[in-house]
């Protein structure tokens, strides 16, 4: 159990920064995830949490300890890898005791140790086998256990689930939650899948080029995104957005896109009131949308259905606007066929407004 | 119909059998002519050192020793018993008179030279590179790939041209005709071709591997010996393989440093009976057949590593 602090972190390679000014403040049993495309500097972040990178700049803090100097092997850490990175040579018995024969524990209490571990993750019946005897999910729970049975004050993961199936992915999620709520330590997960941050993070901490773009919890992150990479990143289909201008008349807030005539509601006006300029992007996220009935006016969109790609439980609507692709989600039961004229109506109080310049949001 | 269509395809299997056997019979053929052509020098190296010296020279040459005899063997396991000079050769001494040259008894200290030069060089060839190519392979740090290229780069440099500057080192330290001279420069010459192998093998071995070790609690040392030795081991044979071959082949600097059979290697004493009063060709060989005695012996204890081990880092994955 550990919080763990970044000071002004700054990681360079060469002329190349992966990590710049990280502040950022991790507490004791939270689950943190870092969220990012690859090359954001997500893994050299959980690198420097294990030790494994040096920090060029600023301090990295454990509880009340700096720990910049200190060697992976003496802070308590316990990381699963990708690739899970199971010792070939040793056993699966042996991979999970490795760590503790590290730290000089032997005997019945390592046995009982391995043992418990190994039931909880339902491998017992593989202790003898070697790495290359196991399926990749297989080798996944002995990676997790290898790191569970040490019992560390931090739990690190870099991407544990990418090279797994669609349906284990989802089966593991839930396995890896029930595990933090069991081992009451602090995790930080590293991925770039949206999906897997949504459903295991207390907090989500998402990062591009190197920068931390915003920190919040699920909800925040998906519903107040700070600005528009944060916004595009998590979603699918991934939010829609419409570049216009915003008129103003009298108290009356309207945006405006060729056919497009939108109201902005009272409440997403009076937060742009600082705004001076007449350029906004718009947000709409793909779920965002109505299809049934016929649309208010002030709050409808239509045009050519491009696309319908039905995905069971609800389908993909691409559809043609000002020039523009842009994809919705929308029940099953709509009917329309590539080519047709179709009218949506918009949710105008989800809808986010960004500046187009500088990317960020108008409303947070 | 059924007729028309099973014949030619019988006849198609008859010809694919046919060009099968051939196949077989001219690769089982070529293998023969190339087994013969590596193994008939040994096999005359073996036969003849059974020989009498009247014998090897006879024509056509027996494959099979007519009279085998183990005069020459005796003379080098016994030389100190026999003393072999000018003037019992001279009177026709029978248990000398197979033209046995007079320094058969330095054989086996050089042999013993031998051993140590090569299994020193092979053990301190492990000892410098296989922390040096782990650190090249693992571990990031300013210059490593200078350095890589810098161990590359001496191996290039032909070893006579190294003769000169050993020499005055050798000398300078006065070690000349000590074995240390030979273990010294040996070392210089086979470091850096151990460390290719090694960094080779190593930077196969996944780096997730290397800090999974490490946050499991191993300091880089523990990682070294505990996680990559043991994965390493094929090419930890061929280093010991290739270091203790080449030490105990080497023949141009082992003739510059040592001048006395006590420091004289194997290469160097077989090569002085071509110097003595006489020379005794089959005794030349029975010397030549303990020289081979070792490398085989070592070849037959590693021989389940060899094959993976000279490949190994030929192909990443």
């Amino acid at each position: 159990m550990a919080s763990i602090r970044f000071k002004d972190v700054t990681k360079r390679y060469g002329d190349v920064v992966a990590v710049h000014d990280l502040n950022l403040e991790i507490k004791d049993r939270e689950f943190v995830v870092l969220l990012g495309p690859s090359g954001c500097g997500k893994s050299t972040t959980l690198n420097m949490i294990a030790g494994l990178e040096e920090i060029t700049d600023g301090e990295l803090w454990f509880d009340q300890q700096i720990v910049n100097a200190l060697p992976p092997h003496r802070r308590d850490v316990a990381m699963v890898f990708q690739s899970y990175a199971l010792y070939p040579h040793k056993t699966v018995y042996e991979n999970i005791a490795f760590g503790l024969r590290m730290r000089k524990l032997a005997g019945a209490e390592l046995d009982r140790r391995v043992r418990d571990a190994a039931a909880k993750l339902e491998i017992s019946q593989l202790l003898e086998r070697r790495p290359s005897q196991l399926s990749g999910g297989q080798r996944q729970r002995v990676a997790l256990g290898r790191a569970m049975v040490r019992q560390p004050s931090v739990f690190l993961m870099d991407e544990p689930l990418s090279n797994l199936d669609a349906a284990l992915r989802i089966s593991m999620r839930a396995e890896i939650k029930r595990l933090h709520t069991e081992m009451q330590t602090t995790f930080v997960y590293v991925t770039h899948d949206q999906a897997e941050a949504l459903t295991l993070a207390d907090r989500i901490v998402v990062m591009n080029d190197g920068l931390v773009q915003q920190i919040g919890t699920a909800h925040e992150i998906y519903e107040r995104p700070v600005n528009m990479f944060v916004a595009s990143f998590l979603g699918n289909p991934p939010i829609n957005y419409l570049k216009g201008e915003m008129t103003r008349s009298g108290d009356e807030l309207r945006f405006r896109r060729g056919q497009v005539d939108l109201a902005i509601p009272p409440a997403l006006a009076a937060r742009l009131n600082g705004f001076k300029g007449s350029q906004v992007c718009i947000g709409m996220r793909a779920e965002d949308v109505d299809e049934r009935g016929t649309p208010a006016p002030g709050r409808a969109i239509s045009g050519r259905v491009t696309s319908v790609l039905p995905i069971g439980s609800d389908q993909f609507l691409g559809l043609e606007l000002e020039g523009e692709e842009l994809f919705f989600r929308v029940g099953k039961d709509l009917r329309h066929a590539t080519g047709e004229t179709a009218a949506l109506a918009v949710d105008v109080n989800r809808l986010h407004i960004f500046d187009p310049d500088s990317g960020r949001s108008l409303l947070w | 119909m059924t007729m028309t269509a099973a014949s030619p395809a019988r006849h198609h299997r008859a010809r694919s059998d046919l060009s099968r056997a051939g196949r077989g019979l001219f690769l089982a053929a070529a293998s023969l002519v190339f087994l013969s052509y590596v193994l008939m020098p040994v096999a005359w190296l073996v036969s003849s050192s059974f020989q009498s010296e009247r014998e090897i020279v006879s024509k056509p040459p027996h494959w099979l020793p007519h009279e085998p005899t183990a005069q020459n063997f005796s003379a080098i396991f016994f030389a100190g018993e026999k003393a072999v000079t000018y003037e019992t050769r001279r009177k026709g001494d029978p248990a000398t008179g197979g033209f046995i040259p007079s320094t058969a008894g330095n054989l086996l200290p050089s042999m013993r030279n031998s051993l140590v030069v090569a299994c020193s060089v092979a053990f301190l060839n492990l000892l410098i590179g296989v922390p040096a190519a782990y650190a090249m392979a693992k571990v990031r740090f300013r210059g490593r790939q200078a350095s890589i290229y810098g161990i590359l780069t001496t191996r290039v440099i032909p070893d006579i041209a190294l003769v000169v500057p050993f020499f005055l080192f050798i000398r300078n330290l006065g070690l000349l005709d000590t074995i240390w001279s030979l273990i010294i420069t040996y070392l210089a010459v086979t470091v850096p071709f151990s460390v290719f192998i090694l960094v080779s093998y190593f930077e196969s071995l996944p780096d997730e591997l290397d800090k999974a070790a490490r946050v499991d609690g191993c300091s880089r040392w523990q990682t070294l010996t505990k996680v990559f030795m043991p994965l390493a081991l094929p090419s930890l044979v061929a280093v010991i393989l290739f270091a203790f071959l080449a030490s105990w082949n080497e023949f141009l600097l082992a003739l510059m440093f040592t001048q006395t059979p006590k420091s004289q290697t194997l290469p160097i004493i077989v090569a002085s009976f071509t110097s003595d009063f006489t020379i005794s060709f089959s005794f030349i060989n029975a010397a030549g057949v303990l020289a081979i005695v070792p490398p085989v012996l070592l070849a037959l204890l590693f021989e389940r590593y060899i094959v993976s081990g000279l490949t190994a880092g030929a192909v990443k994955g």
